[in-house]
């Protein structure tokens, strides 16, 4: 139970100010390599009179529900800690993933902590956006369940990934599985226009999606929710999954827990695969401190295989 | 320390599919041990204390003397036990001088931790941090001296240069287990065979040759003890196409599991772990089956729910049906010093449910003593926050106890400890009685009043009692009962349980609560609004008859004071590893045969 942190599903989204609108272009490169983050700053926020260089948004503050945006404070100085919440950041009940796109909108995903109290569970395959300009939070898309929610399973939507190159939402869901049967999907979502949904990966319950280029070719990989196992599944420049997913990576037998489940996927500048495991079993257990390990994974070009890159602490 | 790699020579031994075999429940057979029933395949195996360990396991006195002379040292470290050159032990005695490398050994107030050096190894290549360590060391007399600490499941890895006498680096790895040395890996080899469950499951006592991990080391260090954060290791035997995986703890010296996997040649199994190996066993066991039992003239069935805790059911005594179901629906939990904090928990199976608090072992039977003299059984299931007993973590206890005599009672406690000492504990409990024309009748001091529609009550300090304790009674002419509330009387440390009783109509064709229920009702109200007042408002039903159902609801608050402890718990060392000492809260009603005319 949770009690104290923030629950493992919940996130902590900074800024960066890297460039965005490049225009995609042939990738010729041998290994792993990520893709620019497009992410810009949502116009709204230049509003509110925060350090921008210390705030973030989070589904994850303590005891608040919904989505915030918070000012750290600056070093020695805790009374400069600052909250902002849109009246609509809280009418969608607890939230957990979100991406933001190239123009500062946010998309983010409900997800249930502690009890399903403020998460029914035929909401939880709902995409909600959040507008750049004004900072509403409104229904963005639907996403189909192949199954109606059952009382095993409280969860919908765990992961999404924005890609800006070609303004797509990739979207994972485990909505509608139970203990016998794998319904979840990972779908591709547009977002220019109508939301609609372009394409999708049934019978695949995953956690955590992640975006990079391969070999010259772009990944879409996937943490599953029932395993430890991440995976890979190409895309198209349309937006349609290519291919067979092919194993990648094991969390099996790592780390303090060893069956840790991919909870998030970001590739870092060298093109590293940095994997956040949590403990999940499709229940609402919610450590007192946030069980969180991060996994590092090395693309090895000769053997073409990701290997674990240990992390050693130095007293 | 390859310890997650897997030999080749296993990679081809086990498939990825196991599995499980259902048994009858964990009996109790008189004293505080609990054994197992059935037939061993698949199943968990039960916990001890160290101290039953102690007293079972002869070959174990040796280690534990070690262990509790170690802990009265300066220094309490347990020497490495396997055999040393004189270099290792220079190593060794140089890295227990360095303050760095014995940080941990003891806790904040200098209690000694167990602690041991596990390995002394001649230094590699990779141990070396930065260049200039390895350049210290190109012409040898560096050693690797690993220690483990077993209260913290710390490992701690000194650099040690033998010709300057000095430590050149120091590290720690928070919850990770270095390779056990040669004379633990015996003992556990010891404890597995040794053990009544591995035998039962094998048809015989083993050869401690036949296991595996005696020279596949990897395959000794694929396990886990997740949950109790306890060092574990993996002898498993090879019986034809099967193959029997245990898990031994060497930290309490004692049998985990076990757990038949099919032998093949598809590749690596997932490892066998505490946590896999409960939740699996509880999921199909008892989270996707019944279980009947008959005992004592008692025959019920019971089974473990998505949220709604254990749950009874088609309970008969005696050949007369007396409760259709009974249920923990939610803990409520909230926090006095703070508006609005608190926490509503489901209770219920680990995999694929809406629990915040999951069962972790199976349901336990016990005998029920009064008075030294045994009068029935309890059917109990715990329900527990990994985290537990650290703050904010949570421990439940379920209890339905039936007697000889024909009483029963639904009883549920905390364990502790939650997030404050200001905390107040709401267990939702719903009782379905068996049978129709049910009335429902409330004590009013000179005289027995029927209640003629849903509606609930709060048990006050003046609520008046017949001079047993009845406060209601509940029945037909064929079956019926008296209730009598907790008023700290039961001898169970249960202090009074100031509950709501609330009354509502059964419905064959609509289901209020019957079916798995969700979150019935958010954390802090402190009022009647706990949730079973959706079933009565706005339009109280009358009570025509028919079945009925009875919710209680007892309000407890925990208290942390020295000496008055209550719904907490508290860690503390012994044998230089973590304990907890608990402080139950038992509350709940006790149900009486009418004996004659309802």
């Amino acid at each position: 139970m949770i009690k104290y942190f923030f629950p493992s599903f919940m996130f902590l989204f900074f800024f960066s100010v890297a460039g965005c609108g490049e225009k995609e272009k042939e990738i010729r490169y041998t290994g792993s390599q990520a893709f620019k983050d497009c992410k810009k700053q949502p116009a709204f926020v230049q509003n509110l009179g925060f350090d921008l260089s210390r705030s973030a948004f989070s589904t994850s503050e303590k005891r608040v529900k919904g989505l915030t945006f918070i000012q750290f404070p600056a070093q020695n100085a805790p009374e400069d800690r600052k909250l902002f919440q849109h009246p609509s950041w809280k009418e969608f009940g607890w939230l957990g993933p979100m991406a933001i796109d190239e123009n500062g909108n946010i998309f983010i995903a409900p997800v249930p902590v502690i009890n399903v109290l403020d998460n029914p569970a035929e909401k939880q395959n709902n995409i909600y956006k959040v507008n750049t300009q004004t900072g509403e939070m409104s229904l963005f898309i639907q996403l189909p369940m192949q199954q109606k929610p059952n009382e095993f399973n409280p969860y919908g939507v765990l992961g999404l990934v924005y890609d800006c190159e070609k303004g797509i939402l990739l979207a994972s869901t485990v909505a509608g599985s139970d203990r016998e049967n794998i319904r979840g999907c990972l779908y591709a979502v547009q977002t220019k226009g109508k939301p609609v949904v372009l394409d999708q990966l049934t019978e695949k319950d995953a956690i955590g999606i992640g975006v990079n280029y391969l070999n010259g070719e772009k990944k879409v990989y996937f943490g599953e929710a029932r395993t430890s196992d991440i995976y890979s599944v190409g895309i198209s420049k349309d937006g349609k999954f290519e291919g067979k997913p092919r194993l990648e990576c094991s969390l099996a037998d790592l780390g303090p827990r060893g069956d840790d489940k991919a909870r998030k996927i970001r590739f870092n500048a060298e093109g590293d695969m940095i994997v956040m495991g949590v403990e999940f079993n499709f229940n609402l257990i919610a450590p007192t401190e946030k069980q969180e390990t991060p996994y590092t994974f090395r693309y090895d070009i000769f053997t073409r295989k990701w290997g674990y890159v240990p992390e050693k602490k130095i007293q | 320390m390859n310890k997650f790699l897997f030999p080749a020579v296993f990679l081809v031994l086990f498939t990825a599919f196991f599995w499980i075999a259902c048994n009858a429940p964990v009996q109790n057979e008189g004293d505080s041990t609990q054994k197992l029933k059935g037939e061993g395949y698949g199943e968990t195996a039960e916990y001890f204390s160290s101290d039953s360990i102690l007293s079972k396991q002869p070959f174990l006195q040796e280690i534990l003397t070690k262990v509790n002379e170690s802990l009265k040292q300066p220094v309490p470290v347990i020497l490495m036990q396997d055999s040393l050159d004189n270099a290792q032990k220079q190593a060794q005695a140089i890295a227990l001088q360095d303050g760095g490398f014995l940080k941990s050994v003891k806790d904040e107030k200098g209690r000694a931790l167990r602690n041991e050096i596990f390995g002394i190894f001649p230094a590699r290549e990779s141990d070396y941090a930065t260049r200039q360590l390895a350049d210290i060391c190109k012409n040898g007399g560096c050693y690797r001296v690993e220690m483990y600490n077993y209260a913290l499941n710390l490992t701690t890895v000194a650099l040690v240069n033998n010709p300057s006498g000095q430590v050149l680096s120091v590290y720690s790895l928070p919850h990770t287990q270095p390779d056990i040395p040669v004379y633990l890996k015996k003992i556990a080899l010891k404890i597995a065979t040794e053990s009544p469950e591995v035998a039962k499951a094998l048809g015989g006592k083993p050869e401690e040759g036949t296991a595996l991990m005696a020279d596949t080391k990897t395959a000794l260090n694929r396990s886990r003890c997740e949950r109790s954060m306890h060092l574990c290791v993996s002898p498993t035997f090879v019986k034809g196409e099967k193959a029997l995986w245990t898990i031994v703890d060497l930290t309490d010296f004692r049998l985990v599991g076990l757990r038949w996997t099919y032998v093949g040649d598809a590749g690596p199994a997932p490892a066998l772990t505490e946590r896999k190996i409960q939740n699996e066993k509880l999921t199909e066991c008892y989270c996707k089956k019944q279980t009947n039992l008959e005992q004592n003239g008692w025959k019920l069935n019971y089974m473990l729910t998505s949220s709604d805790g254990l749950r009874i059911s088609e309970v008969v005594y005696k050949g007369k049906a007396v409760i259709q179901s009974a249920k923990l629906v939610d803990w409520h939990v909230s926090y006095s010093n703070t508006d609005g904090f608190g926490y509503s928990d489901a209770i219920g199976c680990p995999f694929f449910s809406t629990a915040a608090v999951v069962a972790v072992e199976p349901p336990k039977v016990l005998d029920l003593w009064e008075n030294g003299v045994k009068t029935g059984f309890v059917l109990s299931q715990n329900f527990f926050s990994e985290g537990w007993p650290q703050p904010c973590n949570y421990n439940y206890q379920q209890r339905f106890e039936f007697y000889d005599d024909g009483r029963f009672r639904v009883s549920a406690a905390s364990l502790g400890r939650g997030c404050g000492n200001d905390g107040t504990y709401r267990p939702v409990t719903r009782i379905a009685f068996a049978g129709d024309k049910l009335s429902f009748w409330e004590w009013g001091g000179d005289d027995w009043k029927k209640w003629e529609k849903e509606q609930y009550q709060l048990q006050k300090p003046n609520t008046p009692y017949t001079k047993e304790g009845f406060q209601y009674k509940i029945g037909n002419e064929a079956n019926a009962y008296f209730v009598v509330p907790g008023n700290g009387q039961f001898k169970d440390g249960g202090r009074g349980d100031n509950a709501y009783t609330y009354l509502t109509v059964n419905h064959p064709d609509k289901d209020e609560g019957e079916s798995d229920l969700i979150t019935i009702g958010p954390c802090c109200n402190t009022d009647y609004r706990q949730g079973p007042e959706k079933f009565i408002e706005p339009n109280p039903e009358a009570l025509n008859q028919g079945g009925l159902v009875m919710w209680y609801v007892p309000q407890i608050k925990n208290d942390d004071t020295k000496g008055k402890e209550y719904c907490w718990a508290e860690s503390f060392i012994e044998n230089g590893i973590y304990s907890t000492k608990i402080y139950p809260c038992f509350s709940g009603p006790m149900f009486v045969p009418v004996q004659g005319k309802f």
